[in-house]
């Protein structure tokens, strides 16, 4: 025996022995031997990649050593593990460049979260009662074989998961293309395929753009919550600190158009709002004063029916502020727009993207310093389906990877009921989430910290990133990484499914192979590889004379299966401008209804965590709630004050949440976080608040059927005196300290 | 030379978006309440970020101020603690003895920028939330006040390293956990004794200004006004 394990095995045994005297039964747990090689208290830090939205940001993960309370071989006993403490953005990281945003920071609750599946579940009682018995791994596999191979028809399978770049997916989609099913459903709440779609047109890149913020002089925004929750919020945030403050003499300008202010409209220089579905009008009225006083190119007559004076009409917004905005846009290069968010949630969204984009041209910013880019992306990645397939959904079998369509979609698809016509449904969630607790074989998945996880991001980095990395510790549970689950059930069919790796991790190292020599050391060293950074946005010293991106072995022509830019000559391309449509009519429901991704939800994945339930909402103060937000004008009106119990009715239904008096909405409109209602999601989130989502009519943009999310209208009624729900940090925000005590 | 350690917030740069919040919670071994008990005003964050609406609709502008302990020169909480449990470090900091305090209080009250937190009860970690605490610091139990210490769990770690390396601290060495989550790079924290430091720099900008100055609390932390177009 050598000193060291001598010395480890005493001191298992002593503290043992002393503890077990003690009358706490909890300290007469017996400690088992580690199976980690450990050195107490001393911190390592190890690379990860943040799963929670598609941003990709790179970590850096501090691992030390914990006491976790487990049990072996029936015998209940403490062992010292490796555990991940502190989550940080990783320094060189193009994305993350070494910050974090506030959901990114509480990723690791998901890790040791109390209510997370600890193994393999099958159903007992009724679906939605959440009643299962544990079973074995064997059972469960098994129980997926023998039910995969019952399919008479093998198109009959279908997969939902989240709209996401990675490999993960991609395992998933080569899964089912060999087995013969239909290619999986990407489900996400707060899609972007409108603006993918707009930029497929305008650009022949169906993407989502970056921004190259850092030396912009001038940015206007229409909608796009691009500091909060949009795109790649962490990039823009660190862009935005740098557009603001590095440049000696330079202070970037930037205004946001929007009908309530976001969180990223509360940093704006100038906020303006206007009529919800005409920001697009806004935005070709000031590229028509660009192109008239020769401040920008384009063609001015096809902008020629958009003259100030026309587009005041039509967007609420005055001719001479159109005429302003649009100069100082002209006067201050390069300047950008980005268009993001409910314009191009509505039933015109197209148009509106498209006529940002045309901004942009006229603006001349595309692809340049200052101005929009395409980040390199792998195009060899296969499609998945939109979430239009959502709203049909027929199938024998369902499994559900990392999404929660019961939650997300609107009532009017009917998604509740179609999975309940579907004789077998199996999920890899980690939680009994609204969409898992309909399941009837549950087949948990590990944490994104005890398994390879990958993403490829698909903007917030002007060079190509491609993110992997391995577990950072030991899987704390009976859970299984589901691409291996699927690699294990695809060899196990009765026809089997052969795929070409053994795990998923030879996946990784097989496509990282091919992005050139170093790049899978790269993943062990800094988790993924990317190219040289351009110094302009990657730090303080900002630098003009960039290097575009040095890796062009991302961009591989071979066996290209993204779907291809539509070359014809789609009807709105054209600059026609066509009225939105609403859900009911506004005599019945006045008022616009804008859910909107909350700043600690983002679309409610995350309101199990509870750091980010007792977060403070950074503009209303409001933890743990739902709330309305109600201009004082129209409070005034319906007699509505803070906190007072308001009902919101659509066509859809009806829903109950106090009210918050904001200054920053229109008249006209009353918004909501998206996030709390969930029906089930562990105890920080069950039954807590209400889903804005549950009342939305089911009206979508036609050229892609994406989600029209903020084309539903309703009604508000006040209906009682405050109930209490609406929790704000220190009882009040501070600049009303007398607020509450005096009615 | 002794270091003086202080924070310079941008507020052009700060976005609100409460990325410190939640890292000062990961850091800190915060706990989180629940919403009863926040409700009557007990949940704590040891960094928050205030929001200040100015003018009305349509014409409305938002400041955003992250507060956290300004570390006073002068601090009103540390004469009236009875038990020296608030006290004033070499290098500057208010500093909270838990295992001194008594929990009279009497420093929040005294307190004029409300950054001093009371454990009303035992903290709780269901099960296996408590693997993530930080063995850096110390858990608070009830009856103790905890406030932000300018994460001085990080700045004696790296200082204990650059003794073993036998090296000098560079500025940038140490970052508390909210400026180093954040992603604009609002919060800048170092020497005030070393006037060539980032935040010495930052700290004798004109736009420079100290919270409730007037007050005379010398207050270690500089809040960088946000600029306006003209």
């Amino acid at each position: 025996m050598e000193r060291r394990d001598f010395i480890k095995l005493t001191a298992v045994t002593g503290t043992g022995a002393a503890l077990s005297a003690c009358g706490n039964p909890e300290h007469q747990l017996i400690r088992f031997v580690p199976d980690d090689d450990l050195l107490p208290g001393i911190a390592e830090w190890k690379p990860s990649v943040c799963p929670l939205c598609r941003a990709g940001c790179g970590l850096t993960v501090r691992v030390m050593d914990a006491d976790f309370q487990t049990t072996r071989k029936g015998q209940e006993g403490v062992v010292v593990i490796k555990a991940a403490k502190k989550l940080e953005g990783q320094p060189e990281h193009p994305v993350s460049r070494g910050a974090l945003c506030v959901r990114g920071q509480a990723a690791i609750q998901t890790t040791y979260h109390p209510d997370r599946i600890r193994g393999p579940l099958k159903r007992r009682g009724a679906r939605g009662s959440g009643d299962y018995t544990e079973i074995s791994w064997d059972d469960a596999i098994a129980e997926l074989v023998a039910q995969l191979d019952k399919l008479a028809d093998r198109k009959s399978l279908a997969f939902v998961t989240r709209a996401r770049r990675s490999r993960r997916v991609d395992l998933i989609a080569e899964f089912l293309e060999r087995f013969g099913a239909r290619p999986p459903i990407g489900f996400e709440v707060f899609g972007d395929d409108v603006l993918r779609r707009a930029n497929a047109i305008s650009f022949g890149r169906e993407q989502l753009p970056t921004f190259d913020l850092a030396r912009a002089h001038a940015v206007i925004s229409f909608g796009a919550d691009f500091l909060g929750t949009w795109n790649s919020p962490v990039a823009h945030g660190a862009a935005f600190g740098a557009m603001r403050q590095d440049r000696p003499g330079v202070r970037g300008a930037f205004v946001q158009v929007e009908s309530r202010m976001s969180l990223t409209g509360a940093s704006a220089d100038e906020w303006v709002p206007v009529k919800p579905g005409t920001e697009g009008v806004l935005a070709l009225g000031i590229a028509h004063v660009l192109v008239a006083n020769s401040l920008g190119t384009g063609n001015a007559s096809a902008l020629a029916s958009y003259a100030p004076e026309s587009v005041e009409k039509i967007t609420g917004v005055p001719a001479r502020r159109i005429e302003r905005l649009a100069r100082d846009l002209g006067s201050r290069r390069p300047a950008v727009a980005i268009a993001g968010g409910p314009p191009l949630a509505q039933t015109n969204g197209l148009f509106h993207a498209l006529a940002v984009n045309t901004l942009n041209t006229v603006l001349g910013s595309v692809e340049q310093p200052g101005g929009l880019f395409f980040t390199p992306i792998d195009s060899t990645l296969r499609p998945i389906a939109g979430a239009k397939e959502l709203q049909n959904l027929r199938a024998e079998l369902l499994l559900v990877d990392d999404a929660n369509p019961v939650f997300g979609a609107p009532k009017g698809w009917q998604v509740r009921e179609a999975l309940a016509k579907i004789p077998f449904i199996a999920s890899f969630g980690s939680f009994l989430d609204d969409t898992n607790v309909q399941t009837d074989l549950i087949l948990p998945d590990h944490s994104f910290l005890e398994a390879w996880t990958d993403s490829l991001p698909e903007s917030g980095s002007l060079v190509a990133v491609a993110n992997a990395a391995g577990p950072v510790m030991r899987p704390l549970y009976n859970t299984r990484a589901m691409p291996e689950v699927l690699i294990e059930v695809a060899g196990k069919l009765k026809t089997p499914v052969s795929l070409p790796w053994k795990s998923f991790e030879e996946m990784l190292k097989a496509s990282f192979d091919k992005l050139g020599e170093g790049a899978w050391d790269d993943v062990a060293k800094q988790g993924g590889h990317w190219g040289a950074q351009q110094s302009s946005v990657s730090s303080r010293q900002s630098s003009v004379g960039s290097r575009q991106s040095a890796v062009t072995s991302h961009q591989s022509p071979v066996g290209s299966r993204q779907s291809s830019v539509p070359s014809r000559q789609s009807p709105a391309t054209s600059h026609d401008y066509v009225e939105p449509r609403f859900d009911g009519d506004a005599a019945t429901y006045p008022f616009h209804f804008l859910p909107y991704a909350s700043p600690a939800f983002d679309d409610g994945s995350v309101a199990h965590l509870p750091w980010l339930q007792e977060l403070p909402d950074p503009l209303t103060s409001a933890m743990w709630s739902s709330w309305v937000e109600i201009n004082p004008q129209t409070a005034n009106k319906l007699n509505i004050r803070q906190g007072d119990v308001v009902e919101i009715a659509s066509t859809q239904g009806s829903l109950r949440a106090p009210a918050f008096v904001s200054p920053a909405i229109a008249p006209d409109v009353v918004a909501m976080p998206v996030g709390q209602g969930h029906e089930t999601f562990t105890r920080y989130a069950s039954r807590r608040g209400v889903n804005p989502l549950a009342i939305l009519a089911p009206v979508t943009e036609p050229e892609t059927g994406a989600l029209a999310w903020a084309a539903t209208r309703v009604k508000v009624t006040r209906v009682g005196d405050p109930d209490g729900s609406l929790i704000m940090f220190a009882g009040e925000m501070r600049e009303n300290p007398h607020e509450g005590r005096l009615r | 030379m002794t270091a003086r350690w202080g924070m310079a917030v941008d507020l052009d740069r700060c976005t609100g978006c409460g990325a410190c919040v939640t890292a000062c919670h990961a850091e800190n071994n915060i706990p989180t309440v629940g919403p009863e008990q926040a409700a009557r005003g007990r949940a704590m964050h040891w960094i928050r970020v205030e929001r200040y609406f100015e003018g009305e609709f349509p014409d409305v502008r938002v400041k955003f101020r992250p507060v956290m302990c300004q570390q006073c020169d002068a601090a009103p909480c540390e004469p009236v603690c009875p038990t020296y449990a608030s006290h004033h470090t070499a290098e500057g900091l208010n500093a909270q003895v838990y295992n001194r305090c008594i929990g009279t209080r009497y420093c929040a009250n005294a307190c004029p920028y409300n950054v001093r937190f009371f454990d009303f009860f035992n903290p709780q970690w269901p099960r296996p939330l408590e693997v993530q605490l930080n063995p850096d610091v110390s858990v608070r139990e009830v009856g103790v006040m905890e406030k932000c210490t300018f994460c001085v769990q990080r700045i004696t770690a790296v200082q204990i390293d650059a003794k073993a390396e036998k090296r000098e601290l560079k500025d940038g060495d140490i970052k508390t956990a909210c400026a180093q989550a954040c992603p604009a790079k609002a919060l800048v924290f170092g020497d005030l004794n070393d006037p060539e430091s980032e935040v010495s720099r930052l700290s004798r900008e004109a736009r420079g200004a100290k919270l409730l100055e007037d007050l005379g609390t010398l207050p270690k932390v500089t809040y960088l006004t946000k600029q306006s177009e003209a």
